[in-house]
């Protein structure tokens, strides 16, 4: 009979149950983890998410219905049976299985992870249940971050944090308001944020254990293949490509700010690309240093994560950073792919020529044209020279040819049947920047002149906002946002005795273009060829919206630049600044042993005070006693140490008979409070009563 | 094997037994027993819960993550957490400190039966979770889980104001007798579940438990002379219940006999009396233990039991007498363990005899 009532105790005493504000708190809290991965997540996946969720949902409102109807088998009922739930979760981790060649060994790993944090919340028994779930729960969020990390979704993530820390702390205090549990976990995170902050900076960073799988994400940004056209779909995505710190130092014009990226040598007759140098042996590659001459610039560069491995400078651009590699061409590539931010420095070299002499091999790389491709432009290049002996004469006349003979600039350019180079230049006349630039470079090739197509980005968002943000970083000015939008190509002509010189033919079409940025007929255009870009459009008109634009930029600048950006070599920078220069390992030795030595001597003085006032703290009666015990010696008698109380009472009682009684009692109940166990009530009786024996012979020692 | 394994689990007990006494006498000295305890850092105890432990095996989990990843913000994540546990350590034991406990010491209850000891909390500020429960000392930690589950309940309180409060701690009583129960174990895993934060406190609690009342058949007489032989004592009350004077008509109790039912008054619906008579009044007053109608002497504690309450219930006069049913005894009435409480009656007397019952020894007399 008690065994049985024993287990049913037990069973009582393990389960485990949210109240009902709790259980759709922790739906929703479910909801937002993972909301914060649904962009990495499958579409089918997404659909069996929600499915999950919607009957749990369900689940969740008929228990507290009928629990509110006061029906008992409604527990029963309200669970799906175990067996359905395992075929269910079976069936769907054959599915990621299946799929987990298509999405990679990272995303397959993010459905399975969601996939087990809804099936999970099927069946949150006992507590260590919800546990399990609430962990899964910071996993969840954590590996959001693998995908995402801008400024406004690490505080979304914030958030989320915190809503289900709340969740958490409803369990323990499920009497408190919702309000006041936020309250009280807020207060708990910004109380731990000054610690984190502190590991953050001062943890040492350590390099990668092993190896993981990378979110293998789309190549975004510019690619290694360009044919007309190609640009212009970039012109119309907002995202971020690239920042760039000039460190307070003065900002060159707009029209200088060729951000070049990738130098394309090859035609074929539709599409430019890339000269493979030596695919065959790529570790003979010899270091490139480009001769440079004139006055640098510094600049600091945060680039976007592109999965790629070019990078942006302006040339002539060196850099003394190990990671990055210099190009014949004048690029910079990553040794790895940009998967996440990157941070490097490149010193710049404005004036500096470049290749003032080339090779035979590569004139004639970049003098080949596919004959008959294109026989118009070809027929007009051989007219150019025979007029224009002097190379930079052909070049000024295709210039301005673009600038009177009615081009357009446009977003709009119309489909070119085999990307004819032909069809542009005579008949559609309209076209984005790649279109000018190919034109021009075949003509200039098929006039003798060496040519190449670049491609990169152009100028860029001055951000001034993030200068009063970090004062002692950039006094002058903020920093430059590059996006997507602002992704260009031009050409390059190789002069005798001046090396390559940079044309941009699109500048003889569009000046403002290339002088302050996007015309105003351009932003139209993108606009309504983009949604998302009408909103940025209107933004800009409007000032103090625009204001409030740039803020957040230069907000998400100062994140990037010192938390996503903080690597070892940061730390190591910040570290010594903090504790400046001068200050050696002995000087830090030293302010570390005289911390020790005062934490020793606080606890030396601390424990020197607890044993003196442990001394001190003799019982109250003892006290008394003592006290007459030094009056008796006064009197001339002292009490020996080998001597008990009671022993002493009868020498007293020879001394002076006079106090005799009133000793032997006063004896008597000391002795009671030393060494009779007696409850708290009698024990403040006697003490009360030796008091006043105490009063009594006071007075009586002192009148013998 | 079988002597290795044994030889290892004694072992492994004197060493746990060790462990537990010196524990116990550490503990006695950090937290005397007292009537009324102030939590402080001088008695509050905390470790994290298992949940704790997991905690921080993800957070290193995630700090793998970031740093494979070279993820500054995942390492900022790990980073929070981390702290956030520090962070919730303090708040836990804030939680708990400043509260003060008192609880008086003694309760009495019947075997089998709830006893019910108060605990008067008194807060400063507003705590959460707080959960008590006795700890069961002085038993083999196979039974000791058992009895820990059957015999003290935890009882949690989910939110307690500033102010004072009383909670009532239950304990099942299984055995009559003198209980010192073990310390009382208050116990909290506010904020987050990662930390327990606990204290032992000493109310030096003690439960006097009273044999569990055993009806008797109530148409028996079961008081006696103090020096009638249980052997003849049957008999004299059969001669003296006829002889004797009458005396006057009390309300009937259970165990009376029914000789004496004033059968008279019951017919005239004047309710069940009985006849009393003037002798039975002056010698026949004591309850023996001897005389109960058992072998087992703590069966016959449990009927006494029964008698004490409804003798008091009626408020008779009646004494009682502990002596043990050998024979041998009868000869020697200096014995240590015969108990004689004088004839009384009222609610202190009943108590008195109760705890009497409670009290006594029989092993003494073997």
């Amino acid at each position: 009979m008690t065994s049985k009532q024993t287990t049913l105790f037990d069973k009582h005493a393990n389960i485990f149950e949210l109240s009902r504000q709790n259980t759709w708190l922790l739906w929703c809290c479910q909801l937002i983890n993972i909301a914060s991965l649904s962009a990495e997540i499958s579409s089918w996946m997404l659909a069996v998410l929600a499915l999950c969720l919607c009957w749990q949902a369900l689940l969740n409102n008929k228990k507290f219905n009928k629990k509110t109807n006061g029906t008992a088998k409604a527990k029963v009922n309200s669970k799906i049976s175990s067996v359905l739930l395992t075929i269910f979760a079976l069936s769907g981790c054959v599915a990621i299985a299946i799929t987990a060649g298509d999405l990679g060994v990272l995303i397959s790993m993010v459905h399975l992870l969601t996939f087990a944090y809804v099936l999970k919340a099927f069946e949150i028994k006992q507590r260590k249940d919800f546990y399990q779930l609430f962990l899964l729960g910071l996993f969840l969020l954590a590996s959001a971050f693998i995908f995402k990390q801008s400024l406004g979704f690490s505080l979304l993530i914030f958030l989320a944090l915190l809503l289900n820390l709340v969740v958490l702390q409803q369990v323990f205090s499920p009497k408190r308001s919702l309000f006041l549990s936020a309250r009280i976990v807020t207060i708990l995170l910004l109380q731990s944020s000054l610690l984190a902050i502190v590991l953050f900076v001062v943890f040492p960073r350590l390099s990668p254990f092993w190896q993981v799988p990378n979110a293998n994400s789309a190549k975004t940004g510019l690619s290694d293949e360009v044919s007309p056209g190609d640009i212009a779909n970039l012109a119309l995505s907002s995202d971020l490509a690239f920042r760039v710190d000039f460190k307070g130092k003065e900002i060159p014009h707009y029209s200088n700010l060729y951000w070049r990226a990738i130098t394309l040598e090859n035609f074929d007759g539709r599409k430019w690309t890339r000269v493979k140098v030596n695919n065959n042996e790529p570790s003979a590659e010899k270091a490139f240093i480009p001769l440079t001459s004139g006055k640098p610039i510094t600049y600091d560069i945060i680039a976007e994560p592109s999965y790629q491995n070019w990078l942006f400078g302006l040339s002539v651009a060196t850099t003394s950073e190990a990671k990055l590699s210099l190009i014949e061409d004048y690029t910079i590539q990553s040794r790895n792919v940009l998967s996440q931010i990157t941070h490097y420095s490149l010193e710049s070299y404005l004036q500096a020529p470049l290749d003032l002499s080339i090779s035979d091999v590569k004139k004639q790389q970049n003098l080949a044209i596919v004959a008959g491709s294109n026989p118009k432009l070809e027929r007009l290049a051989l007219a150019l020279v025979q007029k224009f002996p002097n190379p930079i004469d052909r070049s000024n006349e295709v210039l301005a040819l673009f600038r009177n003979k009615q081009y357009f600039y446009t977003l709009k350019a119309p489909l070119l049947i085999n990307n004819s180079l032909d069809q542009f230049f005579f008949d559609t006349k309209a076209g984005f920047c790649v279109h000018y630039a190919s034109a021009y470079t075949y003509l200039m090739r098929a006039a003798d002149i060496p040519a190449r197509v670049v491609t990169g980005y152009l100028g860029g968002e001055y951000n001034n906002a993030s200068s009063s943000l970090s004062s002692i970083q950039a006094k002058q000015g903020g920093h430059l946002s590059v996006y997507q939008y602002d992704a260009h190509a031009w050409s390059e002509i190789w002069l005798e005795g001046v090396g390559w010189q940079r044309v941009d033919p699109t500048a003889a079409v569009d000046p403002q273009r290339v002088d302050s940025g996007w015309s105003s007929t351009l932003l139209t255009q993108q606009s309504s060829l983009n949604n998302d870009l009408l909103g940025l459009y209107q933004f800009k008109k409007i000032e103090w919206l625009n204001t409030l634009r740039l803020q957040l930029d230069a907000l998400d600048y100062q994140w990037t630049r010192w938390v996503l950006g903080y690597s070892s070599k940061q730390q190591y920078d910040l570290l010594k600044r903090l504790f400046d220069n001068d200050i050696h390992w002995k000087a830090t030795a030293i302010i570390v042993s005289m911390l020790i030595i005062t934490m020793v001597l606080l606890t030396l003085i601390y424990r020197f005070n607890l044993n003196r006032l442990k001394q001190k703290k003799v019982h109250p009666w003892l006290k008394l006693y003592q006290q007459i015990l030094e009056k008796l010696a006064k009197k001339g008698l002292i009490k020996s140490v080998d001597m008990t109380p009671a022993d002493f009472a009868k020498t007293v009682t020879q001394q002076f008979p006079v106090i005799s009684k009133e000793f032997i009692e006063f004896t008597k109940i000391t002795e009671c409070l030393m060494y009779k166990k007696v409850s708290v009530l009698e024990n403040k009786h006697y003490i009360c009563h030796q008091k006043k024996q105490y009063e009594i012979l006071k007075k009586m020692i002192s009148n013998i | 094997m079988k002597l290795f394994s044994s030889v290892f689990m004694f072992s492994k007990q004197a060493v746990k037994g060790f462990i537990s006494k010196r524990v116990e006498r550490w503990l006695s000295k950090r937290v005397p027993g007292n009537y009324e305890h102030e939590l402080s850092n001088r008695n509050i105890f905390i470790m994290p819960t298992r949940f704790g432990f997991a905690y921080l095996f993800f957070d290193v989990l995630l700090f793998l993550l970031g740093t494979n990843y070279q993820n500054n913000t995942i390492l900022l994540l790990s980073y929070l957490l981390a702290s956030l546990f520090i962070t919730v350590m303090m708040h836990s034991f804030y939680n708990l400190s400043q509260l003060t406990f008192s609880s008086s010491a003694k309760q009495f209850t019947f075997a089998k039966q709830q006893a019910y000891f108060p605990i008067t909390i008194k807060a400063k500020k507003t705590h959460f979770n707080l959960n008590f429960q006795h700890i069961i000392k002085n038993l083999p930690s196979l039974k000791k889980a058992q009895s820990q589950k059957t015999q003290s309940q935890k009882v949690n309180i989910e939110q307690c104001n500033t102010g004072e409060h009383q909670v009532v701690l239950p304990y099942l009583a299984d055995n009559r007798g003198v209980h010192q129960l073990g310390r009382v174990k208050v116990f909290s895993e506010y904020s987050l579940g990662l930390f327990i934060t606990w204290a032992m406190l000493d109310f030096s609690h003690q439960l006097v438990v009273f044999p569990q009342p055993k009806k008797l058949r109530s148409n028996h007489n079961y008081l006696s002379d103090l020096n009638d032989t249980p052997k003849s004592q049957s008999n004299n009350y059969l001669a003296s219940a006829g002889i004797d004077d009458f005396s006057e008509l009390k309300n009937y109790i259970v165990g009376e006999s029914q000789a004496r039912i004033a059968w008279k008054q019951l017919a005239r619906g004047q309710g069940k009396l009985s006849k009393h008579y003037q002798n039975q009044q002056g010698s026949l007053r004591w309850l023996k233990l001897s005389n109960m109608p058992n072998i087992d002497i703590e069966a016959q504690l449990s009927c006494l039991c029964f008698l004490i309450l409804e003798y008091s219930k009626s408020e008779h006069d009646f004494g009682l007498l502990l002596d043990a049913n050998l024979s041998s005894i009868t000869n020697n009435k200096n014995q240590p363990h015969m108990l004689k409480i004088v004839p009384s009656s009222g609610y202190q007397h009943q108590q008195n005899c109760l705890i009497a019952l409670a009290e006594f020894k029989h092993d003494m007399v073997d």
